[in-house]
């Protein structure tokens, strides 16, 4: 059984400075300076006026001229959501992050710890509201589902309401799912652009999108291509299994500029950044896999960048090197930088033989390269093809894909 | 990490069979010729037989398609034999 937590509007509560300030007032998120000219998520209130999150800040504007803008608060959003990930994670659950307020688990193995699903789900709600109570009320709206799959989970979230939670049982999946409505799919980044031509066809619903084809999505295959079949596949109550993160100790450091900085000013602050990150004890002598580099913005909101090195390092001038391109990016001049480490790599204490042979060379380039591509694509971009019954009579028992040891 | 996954799965196929249930359309082309067909019965001691008449075929476009039929849930899939 999958658990979904899901926080409405997420960003957008973050960015506002908590629920209470929706509350009945058109907002947006505003369009980050120098970026593309469209909102971000929008409230209920502005929701009703016909605006939508990605449109055009003209047109939203048209349809709803009191609408308030909030400048875009990407770092206090990780900061939130992270809290409220370790805080789901300190009841035992392996999460999948889909994005900020959105979160599945496996229940599976917690049902024993909470006597069953139900406590599961309470202990759930209890750490997302826990979390939240730390930091501006974000849990109090959380809505909890559960299904046997992760898509079937989401629609039983949003289902939910911030007080009772909607737990789909695996015999009534199907019949759940065919009433609710195709924009469900937009919560997939793949099957997302399926919605729009699905409405001018009249498919309302998952069951009427399980009734073009019945039983085989050929005639979705021919129609919408890959994305058409997942969505078959999706309303008929199939899923992938969940793709869990790995928990990392968590290793900061900031520093608030006096006056307003930018160019040679920033480089020289995250230079000292990069030294205090490698001189803390709790790295332990870890390398650096991947780092997050966040500002506050002289003009309201925040700013964030992820950048995932081309090696494991420890070296505080290939750091900064690596680090430096992405102040570049920056849309403002900055009033504090942070600099927060997102993955570790092996300690920094190997050394290399002295007379490597090639293939040794050649199999620690591979390595190096697994564990990037994991590292920016995740635990099953890489995998290998292994024959385990090469002479089957079954084609599809002969070769299986396991993950590249590397 | 997950574990091992199947490489080569079936993926269901439009398939329209003649009177002696060779295949005679494959995703709407038509068939030119048969070239073999054989039978796969595996896992009998289980709850899960797999019975699957398979057959190889060309199509109009000469293109070499092994396509079989599930002679339990009655379903045509295409598959890479």
């Amino acid at each position: 059984m999958v658990v979904c937590v899901y926080l409405p509007r997420f960003e957008l509560v973050i960015a506002a400075g908590g629920p209470e300030a929706l509350a009945g007032r058109a907002l947006a998120i505003a369009p980050l300076p120098g970026g593309e000219s469209r909102v971000g998520g929008v409230s209920g209130a502005a929701e009703a006026f016909g605006v939508q999150a990605g449109m055009a800040l003209g047109e939203a504007l048209a349809r709803c001229p009191e609408l308030g803008l909030v400048a875009a608060d990407p770092l206090g959003v990780a900061r939130a959501w992270e809290a409220v990930a370790r805080a789901l994670e300190g009841i035992g659950a392996a999460l999948e992050l889909d994005r900020p307020g959105l979160a599945y688990f496996e229940a599976d193995g917690l049902r024993g710890l909470y006597g069953g699903e139900e406590g599961v789900i309470a202990a759930a709600r209890e750490a997302v509201r826990a979390a939240g109570r730390a930091s501006i009320g974000v849990g109090r709206a959380a809505r909890v589902g559960a299904g046997p799959t992760r898509f079937c989970a989401l629609a039983a979230a949003l289902d939910a309401g911030s007080r009772r939670a909607v737990i789909v049982d695996g015999k009534g999946a199907r019949r759940y799912l065919a009433s609710q409505p195709v924009e469900l799919l937009c919560f997939r980044s793949e099957t997302a652009a399926l919605v729009e031509p699905l409405r001018r066809l009249g498919v309302r619903t998952l069951g009427e999108l399980r009734e073009l084809s019945p039983g085989r999505p050929d005639a979705v295959a021919d129609r919408f291509g890959e994305a058409g079949v997942l969505a078959h596949r999706l309303a008929g109550g199939a899923d992938t299994p969940l793709s869990t993160r790995r928990v990392e100790d968590r290793l900061e450091v900031s520093l608030e500029l006096g006056e307003p900085g930018s160019g040679q000013a920033l480089e020289r602050v995250l230079g000292v950044l990069v030294d205090r990150l490698l001189a803390r004890p709790e790295r332990r002598g870890r390398t650096l896999r991947a780092a997050s580099l966040s500002a506050r913005l002289v003009e309201g909101g925040t700013w964030q960048e992820r950048v995932v090195f081309r090696q494991a390092l420890s070296d505080s001038r290939r750091m900064r090197l690596a680090l430096s391109l992405r102040l570049a990016l920056l849309p403002a001049p900055a009033e504090g930088l942070r600099l927060a480490v997102e993955r570790f790599g092996p300690p920094d204490g190997e050394q290399g033989t002295l007379l490597r042979s090639a293939r040794t060379a050649r199999l620690a380039s591979l390595r190096e390269a697994v564990s990037q591509v994991r590292t920016v694509a995740g635990p099953e971009a890489a995998l290998r093809a292994l024959c385990v019954d090469p002479d089957s009579r079954v084609p599809e028992r002969r070769v299986v894909f396991t993950p590249f040891p590397g | 990490m997950s574990a091992s996954r199947a490489l080569n799965l079936p993926r269901p196929a439009r398939v329209r069979a003649g009177s002696e249930g060779a295949p005679g359309m494959v995703d709407g082309r038509a068939v030119e010729s048969v070239r073999e067909s054989w039978l796969v019965e595996d896992r009998w001691w289980t709850d899960e037989p797999l019975r699957r008449r398979y057959w190889e075929v060309v199509d109009v476009r000469g293109r070499n398609l092994v396509v079989f039929h599930d002679l339990r849930s009655g379903g045509w899939f295409i598959q890479a034999a």
